[in-house]
């Protein structure tokens, strides 16, 4: 009530009390025209309405079919934006309406007025903030594919081995929750039960989307197991997240990431007469991919046409994660982006035992019990913070655009 | 060895694990201990003393079933001679598509035929039922809705063969990895090999080959079986017209078995593939 009253007394533009998205901040309250007819986000979706009716003007009989099914499927990207601002229209003229009550000379009728009003304010803000925003980014193209997910041990040696263990266990337990299926395609163990580097495989929906922010250098802070002096030592593992194709019916999308050509295929160990002679399984292979000079070897399948799919795997992921990054750099030039354009080598997240916390540099979200994370359930808390950062990213371009 | 227990991961059993290792120490093939070996896309059963697939014949296997295609409607029918696993007839019923090949295994010993039975099921391969020499319809041998494999008991150099097998030429393609080791070689082969394999799948002239047609000057070179096939080729109209033959080769064999095919079966047109380890290792063969 108080509120309302205000707005509308305050002739100098009092600012609107602060609303969730960041895209409020500069808006300022107009006693007619109301707030929401001069946010940025509906400002750019009736461009884009402008731009639709525009396109439906343009279909008449003269032109051809190839054209008319040209705009018919531009048309179609803003299908949902259309109803949702139509939508948006008639909720806004209620308002409108509603307003006029707020004159009335009936105190009830005023009263229920400023009741609806604040109902209609509140939708009103349900759609800058919840509605608009997804429908003007562009649909994410990688939200099929799954995730290959390799991991390095790096500065820390067996310590780093075996935080490389834990986090591979994170990733896993986090895929379990997510309904994925997590494999561990190579794994290259150290004797105190480290593991020194390693292939997951993340099969399913979104799992390269959510999990393309873990690449990165991730540090952990604490005392080794084998650490005798009690010494806090810092060590890190690299993670670097691909994108995964599915094999089947692979032919057409691997034709465009690479050309068998350009592929040299190399049996790692010599098996003397061969054949027959010798039933040793030596199955190690190496691909490498010569235009980019990009080499994969696989060893840890038993069988030489296994290791050599899993190879294919391993590159073919190499390659499109290559081809999606360039298109990034690409599509934004000077805009710095969050996480696509992060370098590898760029630390991201560091795992403090001592303070029992795990803060994401990139966003500077910190988050306290680091088991909670290291079980999976919070690791999901940090990938939706950086995923909804993503998204604000994504809206910030499409706003410019 | 670590690796090797570790890639099996139903040994968990400490004793069991010791005793898998005791048994690898004396130099028993790891695919028997463990029991199965990767083929392709197929897990086959290994059980001594068959002779466990090679990563050389997995290879040349899955290059031929990309270089010919048979569909439902143009259907192919497949013999493989010295079967063994079964696995080079499964693998090609497994990749081609289905309803579009009718294989039939020969070996001349009865653990290999059970386990190539044992191995189609395994991999959901139909079973063929044997050849009933009763008055069928004409068309006896119409291809069924799936791909099928028929394991059949023979000695492929008894020169009634293709009549006590009561097999049905021509076919359309004919593979074998015929034992092909040399006598002075065997002596020299690994433990592994040697004492744990049946040598009827590895000794390229065996000690009766009294039964061979060819007791010539190569009979030590490990030849037997490619002149066998070679005749059975030429003498009972085995092979289709435009029909292949696919034949896995020993080291250092590839020109005597191109030779072979040349002047004993008619094949005037053979090339040479290479296995993955740059060695000659199987002569392909079109008969036009």
């Amino acid at each position: 009530m108080f509120r309302v009253a205000c707005s509308r007394v305050s002739r100098a533009g009092l600012p609107q009390q602060s609303r969730p998205s960041r895209l409020w901040a500069s808006t300022i309250a107009h006693e007619n025209a109301g707030v929401w007819d001069v946010s940025p986000v509906v400002q750019v979706v009736r461009r884009k309405m402008e731009r639709r009716a525009e396109l439906q003007s343009q279909i008449s009989d003269t032109i051809s079919p190839a054209q008319h099914k040209q705009i018919m499927k531009q048309l179609t990207q803003t299908d949902r934006l259309s109803t949702a601002w139509e939508d948006w229209l008639k909720t806004r003229e209620c308002l409108r309406e509603t307003e006029t009550l707020l004159e009335d000379t009936d105190p009830t009728m005023r009263s229920l007025a400023e009741e609806e009003r604040e109902r209609l304010s509140t939708v009103l803000d349900g759609y800058l903030d919840k509605t608009f925003p997804p429908l003007l980014v562009p649909p994410s193209t990688t939200s099929h594919l799954s995730a290959m997910m390799e991991l390095k041990a790096g500065v820390g040696g067996s310590e780093s081995a075996l935080f490389l263990a834990e986090i591979m266990r994170m990733y896993t337990r986090l895929a379990n929750s997510m309904r994925w299926k997590a494999s561990i395609i190579a794994s290259n163990e150290t004797d105190n039960g480290g593991i020194k580097d390693a292939i997951l495989e993340i099969q399913g929906e979104k799992a390269y989307d959510m999990l393309r922010w873990e690449s990165g250098v991730h540090r952990v802070q604490r005392v080794p197991a084998t650490e005798a002096n009690g010494r806090v030592h810092t060590s890190t593992v690299a993670v670097v997240v691909l994108p995964l194709v599915e094999e089947r019916g692979s032919s057409g999308s691997d034709e465009d990431l690479f050309s068998m050509d350009d592929i040299r295929i190399e049996v790692m160990r010599s098996r003397g007469a061969g054949g027959q002679h010798v039933n040793k399984t030596e199955s190690a292979v190496r691909l490498t991919h010569v235009p980019t000079g990009i080499t994969v070897s696989m060893q840890d399948e038993r069988s030489q046409h296994q290791n050599k799919r899993r190879a294919f795997q391993v590159l073919t992921a190499r390659l499109l994660d290559r081809k999606l990054s360039q298109e990034v750099v690409q599509r934004r030039d000077a805009r710095r982006n969050l996480v696509a354009s992060a370098d590898r080598s760029e630390k991201i997240r560091t795992y403090n035992y001592a303070q029992d916390r795990v803060t994401d540099h990139r966003v500077g979200f910190s988050l306290k019990n680091l088991d909670a994370v290291l079980e999976g359930d919070a690791l999901q808390e940090i990938i939706d913070v950086l995923s909804r950062k993503h998204q604000e990213d994504l809206l910030a371009e499409a706003m410019e655009s | 060895m670590k690796e090797a227990i570790s890639q099996n991961p139903k040994c968990n059993v400490n004793a069991e694990l010791s005793s898998m290792v005791a048994r690898r120490a004396q130099g028993e093939p790891l695919q028997y201990i463990l029991g199965t070996q990767p083929f392709g896309p197929l897990s086959l059963l290994t059980r001594q003393p068959v002779l466990i697939p090679r990563p050389e014949t997995e290879d040349w296997a899955i290059r031929l079933s990309q270089l010919i295609r048979p569909t439902p409607n143009r259907p192919l029918s497949l013999l493989d001679l010295c079967t063994g696993s079964g696995c080079i007839p499964l693998l090609l019923c497994h990749l081609w598509p289905q309803g579009s090949t009718r294989a039939v295994g020969v070996d001349i010993s009865q653990d290999a035929i059970n386990l190539a039975r044992d191995n189609a099921s395994r991999c959901h391969i139909q079973l063929a039922s044997p050849p009933s020499d009763s008055t069928t319809p004409s068309d006896s041998v119409a291809f069924p809705r799936k791909n099928t494999f028929l394991p059949l008991l023979a000695n492929i150099r008894d020169p009634s063969f293709v009549l006590t097998a009561g097999l049905r030429p021509p076919f359309d393609i004919i593979t074998s990895n015929p034992p092909y080791i040399p006598y002075s070689e065997y002596q020299n082969l690994p433990v592994s090999v040697k004492e744990y394999e049946d040598p009827r799948a590895l000794l390229g002239d065996p000690p009766d080959n009294s039964i061979s047609d060819h007791p010539s000057d190569d009979a030590r070179h490990g030849l037997s079986f490619y002149h066998c096939i070679a005749a059975l080729v030429s003498k009972h109209n085995l092979l289709a017209q435009g029909g292949v033959v696919v034949v896995e080769v020993g080291a250092g064999q590839s020109n005597d078995v191109q030779q072979i095919f040349h002047q004993e079966a008619g094949l005037k047109y053979t090339e040479v593939w290479k296995d993955p380890w740059e060695k000659d290792r199987v002569v392909f063969a079109r008969r036009y």
